[in-house]
Protein backbone atom coordinates (compact mmCIF):
# COMPACT_ATOMS: atom_id res chain seq x y z
CA UNK A 1 0.00 0.00 0.00
CA UNK A 2 1.49 3.82 -0.53
CA UNK A 3 1.93 6.23 1.63
CA UNK A 4 -1.43 8.04 2.85
CA UNK A 5 -3.71 5.01 1.10
CA UNK A 6 -6.46 6.28 3.08
CA UNK A 7 -6.56 9.44 1.26
CA UNK A 8 -6.09 8.65 -2.16
CA UNK A 9 -9.04 6.12 -1.72
CA UNK A 10 -11.38 8.81 -0.53
CA UNK A 11 -9.80 10.87 -3.48
CA UNK A 12 -10.14 7.36 -5.62
CA UNK A 13 -6.47 7.62 -6.59
CA UNK A 14 -5.99 4.33 -5.94
CA UNK A 15 -5.14 1.54 -8.93
CA UNK A 16 -7.34 -1.02 -8.70
CA UNK A 17 -4.75 -3.57 -7.41
CA UNK A 18 -4.44 -1.21 -4.47
CA UNK A 19 -8.09 -1.17 -4.20
CA UNK A 20 -9.01 -4.52 -4.32
CA UNK A 21 -6.02 -4.99 -1.61
CA UNK A 22 -7.85 -2.50 0.52
CA UNK A 23 -11.37 -3.63 0.36
CA UNK A 24 -10.27 -7.27 1.28
CA UNK A 25 -8.42 -5.93 4.19
CA UNK A 26 -10.68 -6.27 7.64
CA UNK A 27 -10.71 -2.66 8.49
CA UNK A 28 -12.41 -1.76 5.13
CA UNK A 29 -15.97 -2.14 6.11
CA UNK A 30 -15.35 0.48 8.62
CA UNK A 31 -13.60 2.68 6.33
CA UNK A 32 -16.36 2.11 4.54
CA UNK A 33 -18.89 3.22 6.84
CA UNK A 34 -17.12 6.18 7.80
CA UNK A 35 -16.76 7.85 4.16
CA UNK A 36 -20.68 7.18 3.99
CA UNK A 37 -21.42 8.33 7.46
CA UNK A 38 -19.45 11.70 7.03
CA UNK A 39 -20.83 12.16 2.95
CA UNK A 40 -24.13 12.99 5.04
CA UNK A 41 -22.27 15.84 7.52
CA UNK A 42 -23.17 19.27 6.60
CA UNK A 43 -21.90 22.27 8.03
CA UNK A 44 -23.82 25.09 10.05
CA UNK A 45 -26.37 27.53 7.68
CA UNK A 46 -24.52 30.51 6.00
CA UNK A 47 -26.35 33.09 4.10
CA UNK A 48 -23.47 34.42 1.72
CA UNK A 49 -26.00 36.94 0.74
CA UNK A 50 -27.00 37.60 4.22
CA UNK A 51 -23.04 38.07 5.53
CA UNK A 52 -22.34 40.39 2.56
CA UNK A 53 -25.48 42.89 3.09
CA UNK A 54 -23.89 42.81 6.72
CA UNK A 55 -20.40 43.82 5.72
CA UNK A 56 -21.22 46.54 3.12
CA UNK A 57 -23.88 48.25 6.07
CA UNK A 58 -21.36 47.65 8.68
CA UNK A 59 -17.90 48.36 7.55
CA UNK A 60 -17.71 49.43 4.14
CA UNK A 61 -20.52 52.21 3.75
CA UNK A 62 -19.03 53.54 7.20
CA UNK A 63 -15.17 52.93 6.58
CA UNK A 64 -13.36 55.46 4.31
CA UNK A 65 -12.14 52.80 1.77
CA UNK A 66 -8.30 53.12 0.68
CA UNK A 67 -7.04 53.56 -2.20
CA UNK A 68 -3.32 53.91 -2.96
CA UNK A 69 -3.09 57.21 -5.03
CA UNK A 70 0.45 55.61 -5.86
CA UNK A 71 0.15 54.81 -9.38
CA UNK A 72 -1.53 58.65 -10.06
CA UNK A 73 1.50 59.90 -7.87
CA UNK A 74 4.19 57.99 -9.83
CA UNK A 75 2.91 59.17 -13.07
CA UNK A 76 2.82 62.79 -12.07
CA UNK A 77 6.49 62.74 -11.15
CA UNK A 78 7.51 60.75 -14.14
CA UNK A 79 5.37 63.96 -16.30
CA UNK A 80 6.82 66.37 -14.10
CA UNK A 81 10.68 65.08 -14.90
CA UNK A 82 9.86 64.66 -18.70
CA UNK A 83 8.35 68.02 -19.15
CA UNK A 84 11.22 69.64 -16.63
CA UNK A 85 13.80 67.90 -19.24
CA UNK A 86 11.56 69.01 -22.01
CA UNK A 87 11.52 72.69 -20.97
CA UNK A 88 14.97 72.28 -19.54
CA UNK A 89 16.68 70.92 -23.10
CA UNK A 90 14.20 73.18 -25.20
CA UNK A 91 16.29 76.68 -23.87
CA UNK A 92 19.35 74.66 -23.55
CA UNK A 93 19.26 74.14 -27.45
CA UNK A 94 17.96 77.45 -28.23
CA UNK A 95 20.64 78.98 -26.26
CA UNK A 96 23.32 76.61 -28.17
CA UNK A 97 25.32 78.54 -30.94
CA UNK A 98 25.03 77.88 -34.69
CA UNK A 99 28.96 76.56 -34.98
CA UNK A 100 30.59 76.34 -38.42
CA UNK A 101 34.57 75.80 -38.68
CA UNK A 102 36.70 74.57 -41.26
CA UNK A 103 39.51 72.36 -41.56
CA UNK A 104 43.15 72.80 -43.00
CA UNK A 105 42.95 73.57 -46.72
CA UNK A 106 39.40 74.29 -46.29
CA UNK A 107 37.24 77.04 -47.09
CA UNK A 108 33.89 77.91 -45.86
CA UNK A 109 30.87 80.46 -46.58
CA UNK A 110 28.37 81.29 -43.43
CA UNK A 111 25.49 83.54 -44.45
CA UNK A 112 23.86 85.54 -41.28
CA UNK A 113 20.23 85.51 -40.37
CA UNK A 114 20.70 89.49 -41.39
CA UNK A 115 22.48 88.57 -44.79
CA UNK A 116 25.62 89.38 -43.27
CA UNK A 117 28.36 87.30 -44.93
CA UNK A 118 31.46 85.64 -43.31
CA UNK A 119 33.98 83.96 -45.23
CA UNK A 120 36.05 81.65 -43.19
CA UNK A 121 39.56 81.05 -44.33
CA UNK A 122 41.75 77.25 -43.58
CA UNK A 123 41.53 76.43 -39.71
CA UNK A 124 39.27 78.72 -38.56
CA UNK A 125 35.52 78.67 -36.51
CA UNK A 126 33.15 80.85 -35.92
CA UNK A 127 30.40 80.91 -34.09
CA UNK A 128 26.84 82.76 -33.05
CA UNK A 129 23.38 82.58 -31.57
CA UNK A 130 21.04 82.30 -34.27
CA UNK A 131 17.83 82.66 -32.07
CA UNK A 132 19.59 86.07 -30.11
CA UNK A 133 20.64 87.58 -33.47
CA UNK A 134 18.13 90.72 -33.77
CA UNK A 135 19.17 91.75 -29.92
CA UNK A 136 22.93 91.31 -30.52
CA UNK A 137 24.93 90.79 -33.56
CA UNK A 138 27.78 89.05 -32.21
CA UNK A 139 30.25 86.48 -33.58
CA UNK A 140 32.56 84.42 -31.88
CA UNK A 141 35.94 84.00 -34.22
CA UNK A 142 39.29 81.67 -33.93
CA UNK A 143 41.35 82.04 -37.32
CA UNK A 144 40.50 84.37 -39.66
CA UNK A 145 37.47 85.48 -41.59
CA UNK A 146 36.53 88.29 -43.90
CA UNK A 147 32.98 89.98 -42.93
CA UNK A 148 30.49 91.65 -44.93
CA UNK A 149 28.54 93.22 -42.58
CA UNK A 150 24.69 94.25 -43.59
CA UNK A 151 24.12 97.87 -42.32
CA UNK A 152 22.07 97.77 -38.87
CA UNK A 153 23.03 97.76 -35.41
CA UNK A 154 26.03 97.08 -33.72
CA UNK A 155 27.79 94.14 -34.92
CA UNK A 156 31.05 92.48 -32.84
CA UNK A 157 33.39 89.96 -33.37
CA UNK A 158 34.84 88.60 -30.14
CA UNK A 159 38.04 87.19 -30.44
CA UNK A 160 40.99 85.88 -27.40
CA UNK A 161 43.14 88.52 -28.63
CA UNK A 162 40.23 91.76 -28.55
CA UNK A 163 36.83 92.55 -29.81
CA UNK A 164 35.80 94.58 -33.12
CA UNK A 165 33.05 96.45 -33.64
CA UNK A 166 31.46 97.73 -36.94
CA UNK A 167 28.26 98.81 -37.82
CA UNK A 168 27.88 98.02 -41.15
CA UNK A 169 31.09 97.39 -43.61
CA UNK A 170 33.62 94.58 -44.73
CA UNK A 171 36.70 93.81 -43.32
CA UNK A 172 39.49 90.94 -42.35
CA UNK A 173 40.38 90.05 -39.24
CA UNK A 174 43.02 87.36 -38.93
CA UNK A 175 43.31 85.86 -35.33
CA UNK A 176 45.86 83.07 -34.97
CA UNK A 177 48.60 82.42 -32.19
CA UNK A 178 50.15 85.31 -31.19
CA UNK A 179 49.08 87.15 -34.49
CA UNK A 180 45.69 89.35 -34.53
CA UNK A 181 45.51 91.65 -38.06
CA UNK A 182 42.45 93.53 -38.34
CA UNK A 183 42.13 94.85 -41.88
CA UNK A 184 39.25 97.50 -42.91
CA UNK A 185 37.95 97.22 -47.11
CA UNK A 186 35.05 99.63 -46.20
CA UNK A 187 33.78 101.68 -43.55
CA UNK A 188 34.62 101.85 -40.48
CA UNK A 189 35.59 99.28 -37.63
CA UNK A 190 36.30 99.65 -33.76
CA UNK A 191 39.08 97.22 -32.66
CA UNK A 192 39.15 97.04 -28.55
CA UNK A 193 42.52 95.46 -28.15
CA UNK A 194 43.81 94.92 -24.44
CA UNK A 195 41.07 97.56 -23.18
CA UNK A 196 42.40 99.80 -26.03
CA UNK A 197 39.96 101.55 -28.79
CA UNK A 198 41.52 101.95 -32.42
CA UNK A 199 39.81 103.84 -35.03
CA UNK A 200 40.04 102.05 -38.10
CA UNK A 201 39.17 103.22 -40.90
CA UNK A 202 38.53 101.96 -44.55
CA UNK A 203 41.85 100.94 -46.27
CA UNK A 204 44.31 100.37 -43.11
CA UNK A 205 44.27 97.79 -40.73
CA UNK A 206 45.29 96.88 -37.15
CA UNK A 207 48.46 94.39 -36.31
CA UNK A 208 49.42 93.17 -32.91
CA UNK A 209 51.93 90.36 -33.18
CA UNK A 210 53.00 88.59 -29.97
CA UNK A 211 51.18 91.18 -27.96
CA UNK A 212 53.08 94.25 -29.85
CA UNK A 213 51.19 96.53 -32.07
CA UNK A 214 53.14 96.60 -35.38
CA UNK A 215 52.99 99.24 -37.69
CA UNK A 216 51.13 97.65 -40.96
CA UNK A 217 50.55 98.36 -43.96
CA UNK A 218 48.48 99.62 -46.41
CA UNK A 219 46.05 96.85 -47.27
CA UNK A 220 46.03 96.80 -51.18
CA UNK A 221 42.65 95.74 -53.17
CA UNK A 222 39.04 95.86 -51.93
CA UNK A 223 39.33 92.17 -50.69
CA UNK A 224 41.73 90.26 -48.64
CA UNK A 225 44.07 88.16 -50.62
CA UNK A 226 42.95 84.87 -49.51
CA UNK A 227 39.56 85.42 -51.10
CA UNK A 228 41.16 85.53 -54.65
CA UNK A 229 43.57 82.49 -53.35
CA UNK A 230 46.69 84.11 -52.60
CA UNK A 231 48.05 84.91 -48.99
CA UNK A 232 50.15 87.96 -48.99
CA UNK A 233 52.52 89.39 -46.31
CA UNK A 234 54.02 93.00 -45.22
CA UNK A 235 57.10 92.45 -42.83
CA UNK A 236 55.61 89.58 -41.19
CA UNK A 237 58.01 87.40 -39.56
CA UNK A 238 58.75 84.49 -41.10
CA UNK A 239 57.25 81.85 -38.40
CA UNK A 240 53.40 82.73 -39.43
CA UNK A 241 54.16 82.76 -42.96
CA UNK A 242 54.65 79.26 -42.53
CA UNK A 243 52.08 78.22 -40.23
CA UNK A 244 49.88 80.13 -42.67
CA UNK A 245 51.20 77.64 -45.60
CA UNK A 246 50.55 74.51 -43.31
CA UNK A 247 46.58 76.23 -43.01
CA UNK A 248 46.18 76.41 -46.64
CA UNK A 249 47.71 73.32 -48.12
CA UNK A 250 47.53 71.14 -44.88
CA UNK A 251 51.07 70.51 -44.77
CA UNK A 252 53.58 70.03 -41.77
CA UNK A 253 56.60 72.89 -42.61
CA UNK A 254 59.58 72.45 -40.36
CA UNK A 255 62.77 74.34 -40.51
CA UNK A 256 66.34 74.38 -39.95
CA UNK A 257 68.98 76.96 -39.75
CA UNK A 258 66.34 79.51 -40.70
CA UNK A 259 65.64 82.71 -38.09
CA UNK A 260 62.08 82.52 -38.37
CA UNK A 261 61.45 85.76 -36.88
CA UNK A 262 62.76 87.02 -40.26
CA UNK A 263 60.58 90.04 -41.84
CA UNK A 264 58.38 88.37 -44.72
CA UNK A 265 57.12 90.52 -47.67
CA UNK A 266 55.49 88.50 -50.51
CA UNK A 267 52.54 86.59 -51.56
CA UNK A 268 52.29 83.24 -52.21
CA UNK A 269 49.10 80.73 -54.53
CA UNK A 270 46.95 79.07 -52.00
CA UNK A 271 46.22 76.43 -55.14
CA UNK A 272 49.41 75.98 -56.21
CA UNK A 273 51.97 74.29 -53.43
CA UNK A 274 55.18 74.09 -55.64
CA UNK A 275 54.48 77.61 -56.89
CA UNK A 276 53.58 78.69 -53.42
CA UNK A 277 57.22 77.20 -52.18
CA UNK A 278 59.22 78.97 -55.03
CA UNK A 279 57.34 82.15 -54.09
CA UNK A 280 58.39 81.97 -50.06
CA UNK A 281 62.00 80.09 -50.46
CA UNK A 282 63.21 82.83 -53.37
CA UNK A 283 62.65 86.14 -51.60
CA UNK A 284 63.94 84.46 -48.26
CA UNK A 285 66.60 83.30 -49.85
CA UNK A 286 66.34 79.60 -48.44
CA UNK A 287 65.55 76.31 -50.09
CA UNK A 288 63.22 73.24 -49.53
CA UNK A 289 62.80 69.88 -49.70
CA UNK A 290 59.13 68.35 -49.82
CA UNK A 291 58.58 64.70 -48.57
CA UNK A 292 55.17 63.68 -48.56
CA UNK A 293 53.29 65.95 -46.60
CA UNK A 294 56.59 67.53 -44.99
CA UNK A 295 58.50 70.71 -46.45
CA UNK A 296 61.46 71.58 -44.70
CA UNK A 297 62.82 74.74 -45.59
CA UNK A 298 66.63 75.31 -44.74
CA UNK A 299 69.50 77.76 -45.49
CA UNK A 300 72.63 76.93 -47.44
CA UNK A 301 72.97 74.01 -49.59
CA UNK A 302 72.78 71.42 -46.78
CA UNK A 303 69.48 70.91 -45.10
CA UNK B 1 -7.87 45.61 -15.19
CA UNK B 2 -10.44 44.21 -13.05
CA UNK B 3 -9.92 45.47 -8.88
CA UNK B 4 -11.45 44.08 -6.22
CA UNK B 5 -12.53 47.99 -5.10
CA UNK B 6 -15.03 47.42 -7.58
CA UNK B 7 -18.41 46.60 -5.77
CA UNK B 8 -19.53 43.92 -8.22
CA UNK B 9 -15.91 42.23 -8.70
CA UNK B 10 -16.00 42.41 -4.47
CA UNK B 11 -19.25 40.82 -4.59
CA UNK B 12 -18.34 37.97 -6.74
CA UNK B 13 -15.21 37.31 -4.57
CA UNK B 14 -17.54 37.18 -1.50
CA UNK B 15 -20.20 34.82 -2.48
CA UNK B 16 -17.63 32.71 -4.10
CA UNK B 17 -15.00 32.29 -1.07
CA UNK B 18 -17.45 33.15 1.95
CA UNK B 19 -18.69 30.07 2.83
CA UNK B 20 -15.42 28.19 3.20
CA UNK B 21 -13.82 30.95 4.93
CA UNK B 22 -17.29 30.17 7.41
CA UNK B 23 -16.54 26.62 7.56
CA UNK B 24 -13.01 26.79 7.61
CA UNK B 25 -12.48 28.74 10.67
CA UNK B 26 -16.40 26.82 12.11
CA UNK B 27 -14.33 23.15 11.69
CA UNK B 28 -11.18 24.45 12.88
CA UNK B 29 -12.61 26.15 16.26
CA UNK B 30 -16.17 24.82 16.47
CA UNK B 31 -17.77 28.34 17.05
CA UNK B 32 -20.13 29.70 14.68
CA UNK B 33 -20.01 33.14 15.88
CA UNK B 34 -16.41 33.41 15.84
CA UNK B 35 -17.02 32.03 12.29
CA UNK B 36 -19.02 34.78 11.04
CA UNK B 37 -16.99 37.29 12.51
CA UNK B 38 -14.03 36.15 10.74
CA UNK B 39 -15.78 36.25 6.85
CA UNK B 40 -16.48 39.70 8.09
CA UNK B 41 -13.10 40.79 9.45
CA UNK B 42 -11.35 38.82 6.59
CA UNK B 43 -13.22 40.82 3.89
CA UNK B 44 -13.28 44.39 5.44
CA UNK B 45 -9.57 43.83 5.46
CA UNK B 46 -9.83 42.45 1.70
CA UNK B 47 -11.37 45.74 1.04
CA UNK B 48 -9.69 48.13 2.93
CA UNK B 49 -7.10 46.97 0.91
CA UNK B 50 -8.56 46.47 -2.53
CA UNK B 51 -6.29 48.23 -4.78
CA UNK B 52 -3.07 46.38 -3.34
CA UNK B 53 -4.59 42.35 -4.03
CA UNK B 54 -5.30 41.59 -7.50
CA UNK B 55 -8.69 39.52 -7.60
CA UNK B 56 -6.84 36.18 -8.62
CA UNK B 57 -4.89 36.78 -4.84
CA UNK B 58 -8.46 37.85 -3.36
CA UNK B 59 -8.80 33.82 -2.52
CA UNK B 60 -5.85 33.06 -0.54
CA UNK B 61 -5.86 36.82 0.98
CA UNK B 62 -9.24 36.25 2.83
CA UNK B 63 -8.13 32.47 3.84
CA UNK B 64 -5.07 33.89 5.07
CA UNK B 65 -6.37 37.00 7.34
CA UNK B 66 -9.27 34.59 8.75
CA UNK B 67 -6.64 31.75 9.59
CA UNK B 68 -4.21 33.87 11.14
CA UNK B 69 -7.35 36.23 12.95
CA UNK B 70 -7.83 33.58 15.82
CA UNK B 71 -4.46 32.23 15.23
CA UNK B 72 -3.38 31.17 19.52
CA UNK B 73 -6.27 33.04 20.27
CA UNK B 74 -9.37 30.94 20.83
CA UNK B 75 -9.32 27.69 22.07
CA UNK B 76 -11.28 24.99 20.07
CA UNK B 77 -14.94 24.48 21.44
CA UNK B 78 -16.61 21.13 20.04
CA UNK B 79 -17.98 20.72 16.42
CA UNK B 80 -21.17 20.15 16.07
CA UNK B 81 -22.16 18.97 12.79
CA UNK B 82 -25.94 18.12 11.18
CA UNK B 83 -26.11 14.45 10.07
CA UNK B 84 -28.16 13.94 7.03
CA UNK B 85 -30.16 10.67 6.99
CA UNK B 86 -28.82 9.46 4.21
CA UNK B 87 -27.73 6.23 4.97
CA UNK B 88 -31.41 5.35 6.32
CA UNK B 89 -33.35 7.67 3.16
CA UNK B 90 -33.42 4.84 1.01
CA UNK B 91 -34.90 2.48 3.96
CA UNK B 92 -38.47 2.29 4.83
CA UNK B 93 -38.87 -0.33 7.77
CA UNK B 94 -36.02 0.28 10.13
CA UNK B 95 -35.79 -1.54 12.94
CA UNK B 96 -35.92 0.13 16.56
CA UNK B 97 -32.42 -1.48 17.01
CA UNK B 98 -31.37 -0.55 13.78
CA UNK B 99 -32.11 3.22 14.18
CA UNK B 100 -30.32 3.05 18.22
CA UNK B 101 -27.47 2.04 16.61
CA UNK B 102 -27.33 4.66 14.13
CA UNK B 103 -27.75 7.20 16.65
CA UNK B 104 -24.88 5.64 18.24
CA UNK B 105 -22.66 5.61 15.50
CA UNK B 106 -23.21 9.54 14.92
CA UNK B 107 -22.37 10.09 18.73
CA UNK B 108 -18.99 8.15 18.56
CA UNK B 109 -18.24 9.81 14.93
CA UNK B 110 -18.89 13.20 16.71
CA UNK B 111 -16.79 12.54 19.55
CA UNK B 112 -14.12 10.97 16.71
CA UNK B 113 -14.04 14.42 15.11
CA UNK B 114 -13.80 16.47 17.94
CA UNK B 115 -10.96 14.69 19.17
CA UNK B 116 -8.76 15.32 16.32
CA UNK B 117 -6.30 18.32 16.25
CA UNK B 118 -7.89 21.25 14.79
CA UNK B 119 -5.71 21.13 11.20
CA UNK B 120 -6.83 17.25 11.00
CA UNK B 121 -10.47 17.89 11.02
CA UNK B 122 -10.55 21.31 9.47
CA UNK B 123 -8.76 19.51 6.03
CA UNK B 124 -11.06 16.06 6.69
CA UNK B 125 -14.27 18.31 6.79
CA UNK B 126 -13.50 20.86 4.06
CA UNK B 127 -12.63 17.62 1.87
CA UNK B 128 -15.89 15.69 3.34
CA UNK B 129 -18.77 18.67 4.13
CA UNK B 130 -17.42 21.23 0.84
CA UNK B 131 -15.66 18.56 -1.76
CA UNK B 132 -12.56 20.66 -1.66
CA UNK B 133 -9.73 19.20 -3.31
CA UNK B 134 -6.14 18.48 -1.36
CA UNK B 135 -4.97 21.23 -3.78
CA UNK B 136 -7.14 23.64 -2.75
CA UNK B 137 -6.98 22.77 1.35
CA UNK B 138 -3.36 22.79 0.54
CA UNK B 139 -3.67 26.91 -0.78
CA UNK B 140 -6.23 27.30 1.79
CA UNK B 141 -3.53 26.30 4.38
CA UNK B 142 -0.27 27.38 3.03
CA UNK B 143 1.05 23.61 2.96
CA UNK B 144 1.52 21.15 0.17
CA UNK B 145 -0.64 18.51 -1.21
CA UNK B 146 1.55 15.73 0.44
CA UNK B 147 0.89 17.05 4.12
CA UNK B 148 -2.89 17.37 3.33
CA UNK B 149 -2.75 14.44 1.88
CA UNK B 150 -1.18 12.70 5.45
CA UNK B 151 -3.73 14.89 7.49
CA UNK B 152 -6.27 12.90 5.76
CA UNK B 153 -4.90 9.62 6.04
CA UNK B 154 -4.06 10.50 9.82
CA UNK B 155 -7.59 11.43 10.24
CA UNK B 156 -9.63 8.52 8.75
CA UNK B 157 -7.22 6.53 10.95
CA UNK B 158 -7.50 7.94 13.75
CA UNK B 159 -11.48 8.33 13.26
CA UNK B 160 -11.84 4.68 13.07
CA UNK B 161 -9.93 3.70 15.44
CA UNK B 162 -11.62 6.03 18.12
CA UNK B 163 -14.83 4.81 16.66
CA UNK B 164 -14.38 0.83 16.67
CA UNK B 165 -12.46 1.55 19.98
CA UNK B 166 -9.29 0.40 18.95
Amino acid sequence: MQENYLAKWLSGELSEEELREFENSPEYASYKRLKDATSGLQAPEFDPDLALQRLKEKHIYNTPKVISLNPFKKFLRVAAVVAILLVGSYFYVSTLNEKVSTAYAERSEVVLPDNSEIFLNADSQVSFSKKNWDNKRNVDLKGEAFFKVAKGKKFTVSTEHGTVAVLGTQFNVENRKDFFEVTCYEGLVRVTHNNQETKLPAGTSFLVINGKIVDDGMPSGSLPSWMNNESSFESIPLKYVFAELERQFDIKVSSKNIDTNLLFTGSFNNTDLDMALKSISTPSKTNYRVKGDNVLFYAGNTP
Amino acid sequence: MSNVCEDHIFSKVFKTHSKTVFNFIFYKFGNEEKAHDAVQEAFVKLWQNCAKVSPEKAKSYVYTVANNLYLNVIKAEKVRLKHANSLSNDRTNESPEFLMEEKEYKEKLDNALNALPDNQRTTFLLNRIDGKKYAEIAEMEGVSIKAIEKRMHLALKSLREHIDGI
